[in-house]
C-alpha cells in the first residue's frame, strides 16, 4: 500500500491543497498571455516558467480547463510518423510523456501499451515500411511485423476481419501509449500556478490589440489586459483568434467523433489502428473500450455526434472482434478538429509580431502536449522558432513546402 | 414475498420460469424481471457496488441506476431491474470476488478513509518502475462484466421509419399527446422503453383504481387509432440533427425520422443522501409501487416512507393497501404538506440520519433537521424496519432535449430544470416540463400535440410546486452517505473536490466521476448539482448542468451495427477469369486478377513470358472512361490536363496528366480524338470517380460548351500485348492495325462487335487497347483468347501488369508517387505544356520552379546477388541522411536482373551513378542508376 | 442524420453528398503574385459563419451550391451553379 495514503486516513479534514489558485481579477497587463488553457496552452506556461523564468503570465481559457480537445480525444501516444521531422518532434514528446507523471508528481496513469497500424493491403504494408524505416532510421522503435505478431499480442482478433479485408500485417510501435487525457491538464495547470502563473478560467478572449503590426494587448469578457507577447494555443477556435489577429491559415475546423463502452474486465492490452476499416481502439485503465473512426467530412464549428459515426465504427470493429456484439457504447462525444492540408501542425511566429502561434493540431494533438509546450515556451521566449519545430512554420504554405505526414494520419490518432 | 393478483400487473401468473443466480435456482413468473424475481424469492442483495463493493439491492427498478448488473458467460453488464427472466437463465452478479453474497473485495471498504476522491492521481506513479504493477491491479479491480471471446456475432436488423409526430414516452402525457396528433391525422409513432404502455399510471396508484382506469381507456384509444404505430421495450437513443432518432428495442434499432418530437420521457426519481442509504432495503418509492403494482411483490414487511414531496405520501398509500407495516412517515419538510395516513405517525422536520444494517436496512435512526444536512443527534428516534421508500424528488429525463439544443432552466418553484427554449419541431410534455399530477400531464400532452401540429399554440401549464426537495442530503462524519451509487460517491467527495480546485460542475465531474458510469448521472447529477451550488454559495441556475450526450441507455454495437454491407465491382469478364484460375485482388471496391494459378510467382514469371516473348491479355475493364463530346471538348482537356489537346490529331492519342491546384500529380491516363468533337479520355481505376467528379464541377464553372459522359461501369477494356498482338489483333479487325503505330486510335470493328482500338504502350513495346460496351466484352475477349492460341497468348493479372510496365520503366500514379510528387520530380517536364494560358496546376507549378528539386525519380538496377530483395519504401541513404527512398522493385526474368525505380538526390540522378538502400534488415545495398525503358522495345 | 435539399432531387440524408470545399474566386494566374497565388490554394477563411460550399450529390451526379452557416449547420438555401 503506498505510503501516500496513510496520510489520507490519518488526516480529520481532507489534507489536499488546491491544484492551482483562481485569482478573482485580472491583472492590467503580463509578461505574456497564453489564449487557451487546454493542454497545450498550460504545458506552455509550465515551461516558461521552468525552462525560461518568465512566470508574469496569465492564462485564459473560455470554458473550464482542458475542456477543449484535451478532454475529448482518445488519448493515444505514439511517435511511429512518416517524416524525420514528424519523427523527431513525436519522439522528443515521448520522451517528455515517459517521466511526465514523476516529473509532475501526478499519476496521468501514463501506460505503454504497443500500438499496431495494420495493414490490410499491398499499398497500406508499403507504407507501414516507409515509416518504419524513417523511424528506425531515428532510433525510434518501430518494425514491420507480421499476422502472427498481431495475433500474438491480442489473440481475439479476426485476422480475416469477417473475411473482407484481411489483415497482411502491421507498423508495430513498441512505445505507443495511453494516459489520462484530463489530468494532464490539471498536472501541468498546477505546476504552472505553483510557480506563479495565474489560470483564468469562463474568460474568454473577444479581440486583440494590435499596433504595427505587433500585438500590444488582449480584450477578454473579464477586462483588457496589456501585453507583448501572445501564444493562441486554442485548437478548434484557431480560426477565431487568427481572424481577430487579421491574417489566414490553411486550418480548417471538422469535428472529430469518439465513443466509450461500458466498462469490463481488462482484456485488450494493446492499442490498435486500422487504416482501411477507418477505426482505432483501446481499453481504459477503467475498463472501457475508447474507439474513434475518421473526421467527419465537413466544416463544422460544432461538438455535436452523429449517428452514423457510431454504426459505422461499430461495424467495422465488430470485423476485427465480433465477440463484442452484446458490448454497448455508453457515451459518444465530439472535438472540433484543426485541420491542415499537409496533417502536420501549424507553429511558430504569425504575421504579427509578438503573435504566436501552436495550432493545426488535427487529429494528432494530444500526444504533443509536453513537446509543443516546450518547443512554444522557447519559441516565445526567444521570439525565434524552436529548431524542432522549423517544418511547421506557417509560411511553409505560401514556400509550398509542406510536410509529407499525409500516410501516417490514415485514421488519425 | 408475492401479493395476490394485482389490477393491471405484468405477470403473467399461470407460466412459471426458473433461472439460477450465484448458483442457487429461483421459481419466477413470466413477465418478471431478474429483480423482482430475486426479491419475490426473498433475496436481499442483488450486486455489489463498483468502488467499495458494498451489497446493494434495487434502488430504482427502472434502470436508473446499475445496482444490479449481471452477466451470463455470453452477455455481460445485463440490467437485471429489466432484464425479462427468461426460462434456463445461468447468472452471477458482475465485479465480485468469491460470490454477491460474500465478495472478498469488500475488504475495500474498510480501506475507504485511504482512498479519497481522485486518491489515484496522487499515488502509483513514484517510483516508476511500479506503476505497471498498480496498473495491473487497478484494471483488474475496475471493470465490470468479464468479456467472452467466444461469444458469436449477432447480426440484428436495423430498419427506417418515417413519421409526422415521435412521441418519447407513454405515461398520461405521452399516451395524451399521441392522441391528440393522431386525432388531427397525423401519423404517430409512440415509443416506451417499458414492456407496457402506462408509465406512472401502470405504478403510481396511491392506492385507489382511478388510475388503472384511466390506463385501461387509454390503451383502448390508442388500440383504436390506425395511424399511432406503438413500439414498446424501445427507448430513444439520442436526438439527432432533423429530428433523427433511433429507437433501441430488444431485436435491433428503429431509425425514425420525425417531422416533430415530442419528448414526453418523464423524470427519474432522485435518491436521498444520508449514512448507508445504499443498503438493500432502501429504495425509490416508485420502485416499491413498481414491484406492488406490476410485479405483485410486496417490497419490505415494515417500512419507513422518507417524504420530500407530497409524492410520498401517495406511495404509503400504496404500500397500506399492499399490506406493509407503514411504521412512520418521516417528512423532511418543516410543514409536511402531507397529512397523516390514519394512524402512521408522522414526524414532520425529520430526516434520516443513518440507515442501520448489516446485509440489509434494519432500521432507520431519525433526527430533527434543519433542512440544509445538519441533524440533531440529541433528539434521535431508532425506528426498526426491512424497507424505506424514499419519495424527496425528480429531475427530467430531458437528455434529447439537450441534445436537440434546448436551454433549460432552473425552476426554482418545482425545483427542476425546466425547458426554457425549445429549438423549431422539438416539444416537450409533463414531467420533463415541471407538470405533475395526473390531469395536467394529460393536458401538457394535448398541448404539446397541438403545438406541434401548428393547430393552436396555447400557454405552458404551470409547473407543480415544490415537486422536488431542494437539499435531500444529511451529513454525517462517518461518510457512507451516497450521491452516485454507480460510483460510490459520498457527499464529503465533492467538498474535497472543491476544496482542490475542481469546483465548477465539468472539471467536478471530471475529477469525481460524478454521472460518468453507466447510469450517466441519471440518479446523481441533480444532487451532485445541488451540492456544488452550496459549496460555490451560487444559485442553481448558475452553476448549470454537464452536456446530455447519446445515449440514454447504452446501445450494444451488434444493434448499431447492423448488417453489414461489403459491396464488390465485377467486371464482364468475372466469370471467365475465376473459370481460367484467377486469383484475385481487391482494387478499391473491384476485383481484379492479380494473376491466374496458384502459385504467385510461377503464374507472373509464366504470365510475363508470354508477354514478352508472344502475346497476353489483360482485363482492364475497371478503368475510369470518358467520353467529352463538344464545340470546346478541346478546350475543357486543354485546360483540365496538362498536355496540348486542341491541337491533337484526330485518330491519334496524348498522355493525359492530372495535377491538383498546388501542383501534386494527382492521376493519369491517355486521351483519344476520335473527332474534332469527340474526345475518348482514361483514368485508373481507384481515382475514376473522383476525376469524373472534379470534371464535371469544372466544366460547369468554365462554363464551356461541352458534355462528359461517364462510361466507366458500362464499358469494358481489355490490354492485348506483346510482340504478337498485331497479329492475333488482326485476324478479328478489317483495320489496318499499321495505321495505328506511335499511339493511333481508331474506332472500328473487332469480332463483330464495336470497339474503340488505341495503341498503348504501357505494359510492351506493341501493345492495344480495347475499349467496348460490356455487354460484348465476353464475346470479344474469348474471340481474342481464341485467336491467339496458337500464338500461346496467356491471359495475364495486375501483379504481372505491375511488373512489365516496371520493364518498361512506367511509374504508376499512387505507387511510385505520393501525396506531394510534383511532375518535375518524376521527370516529367515533357508533359507540361507551358505555353498554354492555363492548366491545373500552372501556376503552383510556376513557383516552385524558382526552387531547386531535392528529388527525382530514377530507374535502378541492383548488382546481382542482393538477397533478400530490398522491399518497396526502403530508405535511400547517403552520408547517414535519408535522400528518397525506392518505390517500385522487382526480379525481372525478362532481363534476369533486379529493377525499380527510386526518389535520388537530383547530383545522383544520371545513369551509371551508384547509391545506396538501406534494406530492411539495415544492410546497405548498392544501386545503379540505369536509364529506362530497361528492356528493348519489342 | 442531417438533411440537405438536392436542388434537382430534393431533400435526401447527407450520406448521399460529397462536400465539396467552401467556394472560391480564383485570382488571374497571369496577373497575381506568388504569395497571391498561394494564399488562394492553401489558405482560408475558415471562422464560422454563412459560407458558399460546393456540395455534390453523389447518386445523380449534381453539383450544387450551398448556403449553410458553418456553426449551426444550417441550410440557408442551395441552388446550381449560375442560378445564384
Amino acid at each position: 500500500m503506498p505510503v501516500r495514503l496513510i496520510k489520507f486516513a490519518l488526516s480529520k479534514k481532507h489534507p489536499e491543497p488546491p491544484f492551482f489558485r483562481q485569482p478573482d481579477q485580472l491583472k492590467s497587463s503580463y509578461d505574456a498571455v497564453i489564449i487557451g488553457g487546454g493542454g497545450h496552452g498550460l504545458a506552455a506556461a509550465y515551461y516558461l516558467a521552468k525552462d525560461h523564468g518568465i512566470t508574469n503570465v496569465a492564462v485564459l481559457e473560455r470554458g473550464y480547463l482542458g475542456g477543449g480537445n484535451t478532454g475529448r480525444n482518445t488519448t493515444i501516444i505514439r511517435s511511429n510518423y512518416l517524416t524525420p521531422e514528424g519523427v523527431a518532434f513525436y519522439d522528443a514528446s515521448v520522451k517528455i510523456w515517459e517521466n511526465l507523471s514523476q516529473e509532475l508528481d501526478l499519476n496521468l496513469f501514463y501506460s505503454n501499451r504497443g500500438h499496431f497500424t495494420l495493414a490490410h493491403t499491398e499499398s497500406a504494408m508499403r507504407t507501414m515500411r516507409w515509416r518504419a524505416e524513417v523511424n528506425k532510421q531515428h532510433g525510434v522503435n518501430s518494425e514491420v511485423v507480421g499476422p502472427d505478431d498481431i495475433k500474438q499480442a491480442c489473440p481475439e482478433i479476426d485476422l480475416s476481419c469477417a473475411g473482407h479485408a484481411p489483415i497482411l500485417g502491421a507498423l508495430y510501435h513498441a512505445p505507443g501509449a495511453v494516459a489520462r487525457h484530463d489530468a494532464v491538464a490539471w498536472g501541468y495547470g498546477r505546476a504552472a500556478s505553483n510557480m506563479g502563473v495565474e489560470i483564468f478560467q469562463n474568460t474568454e478572449v473577444t479581440g486583440l490589440d494590435i499596433q504595427h503590426g505587433r500585438i500590444v494587448g488582449v480584450q477578454t469578457s473579464r477586462g483588457n489586459i496589456k501585453t507583448g507577447k501572445v501564444l493562441s494555443a486554442v485548437a478548434g477556435f484557431t480560426p477565431r483568434i487568427t481572424q481577430m489577429a487579421g491574417f489566414c491559415t490553411p486550418i480548417v475546423i471538422h469535428p472529430l467523433q469518439a465513443c466509450v463502452t461500458e466498462p469490463m474486465k481488462p482484456w485488450l492490452d494493446t492499442i490498435l489502428v486500422s487504416g482501411s476499416l477507418h477505426v482505432y481502439v483501446s481499453q481504459s485503465s477503467r475498463g472501457e473500450l475508447v474507439m474513434g473512426a475518421s473526421l467527419d467530412p465537413y466544416e463544422i464549428h460544432s461538438t455535436r455526434s452523429t449517428l452514423d459515426f457510431v454504426e459505422g465504427l461499430s461495424s467495422h470493429i465488430l470485423d476485427m472482434f465480433p465477440f463484442l456484439s452484446g458490448i454497448k457504447v455508453v457515451r459518444q462525444w465530439a472535438g472540433m478538429a484543426d485541420m491542415t492540408p499537409d496533417f502536420a501542425p501549424v507553429m511558430g511566429l504569425t504575421p504579427v509580431q509578438g503573435l504566436y502561434l501552436d495550432a493545426g493540431w488535427g487529429t494528432w494533438g494530444f500526444k504533443a502536449t509536453p513537446i509543443s509546450g516546450k518547443t512554444m515556451a522557447a519559441t516565445l521566449a526567444s521570439d525565434k522558432p524552436h529548431d524542432l519545430i522549423h517544418a511547421f512554420r506557417l509560411s511553409r504554405f505560401a514556400e509550398f513546402e509542406l510536410t509529407g505526414e499525409k500516410g501516417a494520419a490514415a485514421v488519425g490518432h | 414475498m408475492r401479493l395476490p393478483h394485482q389490477p393491471g400487473e405484468w405477470i403473467k401468473r399461470g407460466s412459471r420460469v426458473s433461472f439460477s443466480f450465484e448458483g442457487k435456482t429461483y421459481s419466477a413468473i413470466e413477465g418478471d424481471t431478474v429483480s423482482s424475481a430475486l426479491w419475490a424469492a426473498g433475496v436481499k442483495v442483488l450486486g455489489r457496488s463498483f468502488k467499495y463493493h458494498r451489497p446493494r439491492g434495487i434502488l430504482s427498478l427502472a434502470n436508473h441506476d446499475i445496482n444490479v448488473m449481471v452477466e451470463n458467460g455470453i452477455d455481460i453488464n445485463m440490467r437485471a431491474d429489466v432484464l425479462p427472466v427468461i426460462e434456463g437463465m445461468a447468472l452471477k452478479a458482475v465485479n465480485t470476488s468469491g460470490s454477491v453474497a460474500r465478495d472478498y473485495y469488500s475488504v475495500l471498504g474498510w480501506l475507504a478513509p485511504f482512498l479519497p476522491v481522485g486518491f489515484y492521481y496522487k499515488v502509483f506513479h513514484k517510483p516508476k518502475a511500479l506503476f505497471p504493477f498498480w496498473e495491473r491491479v487497478i484494471r483488474r479491480m475496475a471493470g465490470l462484466g468479464v468479456m467472452n471471446p467466444k461469444a458469436p456475432r449477432v447480426v440484428s436488423p436495423k430498419q427506417h421509419l418515417h413519421c409526422d409526430v415521435l412521441v418519447v414516452g407513454a405515461g398520461p402525457a405521452g399516451l395524451s399527446a399521441a392522441l391528440a396528433a393522431a386525432k388531427q391525422g397525423a401519423s404517430v409513432i409512440l415509443a416506451d422503453e417499458n414492456a407496457q404502455l402506462g408509465g406512472t399510471l401502470s405504478y403510481d396508484h396511491a392506492g385507489s383504481g382511478e388510475a388503472l382506469d384511466l390506463l385501461e381507456s387509454l390503451r383502448a384509444e390508442v388500440a383504436a387509432q390506425p395511424n399511432i404505430a406503438v413500439h414498446l421495450s424501445s427507448y430513444a437513443a439520442g436526438w439527432y440533427t432533423d429530428n433523427y432518432v433511433p429507437l433501441v428495442g430488444p431485436q435491433g434499432m428503429s431509425k425514425v425520422r420525425a417531422g416533430k418530437v415530442i419528448v414526453a420521457g418523464g423524470a427519474f426519481e432522485q435518491p436521498a443522501v444520508f449514512r448507508n442509504n445504499d443498503l438493500p432495503g432502501v429504495m425509490l418509492g416508485s420502485a416499491a409501487q413498481r414491484l406492488i403494482h406490476r410485479y405483485a411483490v410486496k417490497p419490505f414487511q415494515r417500512a419507513v416512507v422518507l417524504a420530500g414531496n407530497d409524492q410520498a405520501y401517495r406511495v404509503a398509500s400504496d404500500l397500506l393497501a399492499a399490506g406493509v407495516d407503514v411504521a412512520a412517515i418521516v417528512d423532511l419538510r418543516q410543514d409536511g404538506k402531507g397529512s397523516a395516513l390514519g394512524d402512521i405517525p408522522l414526524y414532520s422536520g425529520y430526516c434520516i440520519e443513518e440507515a442501520v444494517g448489516g446485509a440489509g436496512v434494519e432500521g432507520v435512526r431519525i433526527c430533527p433537521w434543519d433542512g440544509q444536512g445538519k441533524a440533531d443527534l440529541s433528539r434521535a428516534v431508532f425506528i426498526p424496519c426491512d424497507g424505506v421508500a424514499v419519495s424527496v424528488g425528480w429531475a427530467p429525463a430531458a437528455a434529447l432535449l439537450y441534445q436537440a439544443g434546448t436551454k433549460m432552466s432552473f425552476d426554482d418553484a418545482c425545483q427542476q430544470f425546466v425547458p426554457e427554449r425549445l429549438p423549431a419541431d422539438v416539444f416537450a410534455a409533463g414531467r420533463i416540463n415541471g407538470v405533475y399530477g395526473l390531469q395536467e400531464c394529460l393536458a401538457d400532452g394535448e398541448r404539446a400535440a397541438l403545438a406541434a401540429l401548428g393547430v393552436a399554440a396555447t400557454e405552458n401549464l404551470p409547473t407543480t410546486a415544490q415537486a422536488s426537495h431542494p437539499w435531500p442530503i444529511v451529513e454525517h462524519p462517518k461518510a457512507k452517505n451516497f450521491l452516485d451509487f454507480d460510483e460510490d460517491l459520498q457527499l464529503k467527495d465533492f467538498a474535497n473536490a472543491a476544496q482542490e480546485s475542481f469546483d465548477n460542475i465539468e472539471l467536478m465531474k471530471r475529477f469525481t466521476t460524478v454521472g460518468m458510469g453507466p447510469s450517466q448521472g441519471k440518479h446523481s447529477n441533480m444532487n451532485a448539482i445541488r451540492v456544488l451550488a452550496k459549496l460555490r454559495g451560487e444559485p442553481i441556475a448558475k452553476v448549470g448542468s454537464t452536456t446530455a450526450r447519446p445515449f440514454f441507455h447504452p446501445v450494444p454495437m451488434g444493434h448499431l451495427a447492423g448488417r453489414t454491407f461489403h459491396p464488390e465491382r465485377h467486371s464482364p469478364l468475372h466469370g471467365w477469369h475465376q473459370a481460367h484460375g484467377a486469383t484475385f485482388t481487391t482494387v478499391g471496391v473491384w476485383q481484379r486478377p492479380a494473376y491466374y494459378g496458384s502459385d504467385k510467382a510461377a503464374a507472373i514469371a509464366a504470365e510475363a513470358r508470354a508477354v514478352r516473348s508472344a502475346a497476353g491479355m489483360i482485363d482492364v475493364g475497371t478503368l475510369g472512361k470518358f467520353e467529352v463530346r463538344g464545340p470546346q471538348a478541346g478546350e475543357f482537356l486543354e485546360r483540365y490536363y496538362t498536355g496540348h489537346f486542341l491541337r491533337q490529331r484526330v485518330g491519334s492519342t496524348r498522355y493525359a496528366l492530372l495535377l491538383d491546384e498546388s501542383g501534386v500529380m494527382v492521376d493519369d491516363g491517355v486521351v483519344a480524338r476520335f473527332a474534332e468533337d469527340f474526345y475518348y479520355v482514361t483514368a485508373s481505376t481507384s481515382n475514376a470517380a473522383a476525376v469524373y467528379r472534379e470534371m464535371t464541377r469544372r466544366l460547369q464553372t468554365w462554363g464551356l460548351d461541352a458534355t462528359i459522359v461517364n462510361l466507366t461501369g458500362s464499358y469494358g477494356a481489355l490490354n492485348i500485348a506483346g510482340p504478337k498482338s498485331a497479329e492475333i489483333l488482326g485476324q478479328l479487325t478489317s483495320t489496318d492495325l499499321a495505321t495505328l503505330a506511335n499511339g493511333g486510335a481508331v474506332e472500328t470493328i473487332v469480332a463483330g462487335a464495336a470497339a474503340r482500338v488505341i495503341n498503348v504502350r504501357f505494359v510492351a513495346g506493341l501493345a492495344y487497347e480495347i475499349h467496348a460496351p460490356a455487354q460484348t466484352l465476353p464475346q470479344l475477349w474469348q474471340a481474342l483468347f481464341e485467336a491467339g492460341q496458337t500464338a500461346g497468348i496467356k491471359p495475364f493479372g495486375t501483379d504481372t501488369q505491375r511488373l512489365l510496365r516496371l520493364e518498361m520503366g512506367h511509374f504508376i500514379v499512387g505507387h511510385d508517387t505520393d501525396g506531394l510528387t510534383q511532375p518535375l520530380e518524376a521527370g516529367l517536364d515533357w508533359a507540361l505544356a507551358n505555353d498554354k494560358a492555363f492548366y491545373i496546376g500552372q501556376r503552383s507549378l510556376q513557383t516552385q520552379a524558382r526552387k531547386p528539386l531535392t528529388k527525382k525519380l530514377v530507374g535502378f538496377t541492383l548488382e546481382a546477388g542482393a538477397h533478400p530483395l530490398p522491399e518497396e519504401c526502403c530508405l535511400v541513404i547517403r552520408d547517414g541522411n535519408i535522400d528518397g527512398r525506392i518505390t517500385s522493385i522487382a526480379y525481372s526474368p525478362t532481363l534476369d536482373k533486379v529493377i525499380g525505380l527510386a526518389y535520388v538526390a537530383p547530383e545522383v540522378a544520371t545513369p551509371g551513378s551508384q547509391f545506396s538502400i538501406r534494406r530492411q534488415d539495415g544492410v546497405e545495398v548498392s544501386a545503379r542508376v540505369t536509364a529506362t525503358p530497361f528492356v528493348e522495345l519489342a | 442524420m442531417k438533411l440537405l435539399n438536392c436542388p434537382i432531387n430534393g431533400l435526401r440524408p447527407v450520406e448521399e453528398f460529397a462536400y465539396g470545399g467552401e467556394l472560391r474566386a480564383q485570382p488571374d494566374t497571369a496577373a497575381c503574385t506568388d504569395a497571391e497565388w498561394a494564399d488562394y490554394v492553401f489558405h482560408r477563411n475558415a471562422a464560422p459563419g454563412l459560407k458558399q460550399e460546393w456540395w455534390y450529390h453523389v447518386p445523380s451526379g449534381t453539383w450544387f451550391v450551398a448556403e449553410r452557416n458553418t456553426m449551426t449547420d444550417r441550410v440557408e438555401r442551395t441552388y446550381l451553379w449560375g442560378e445564384a
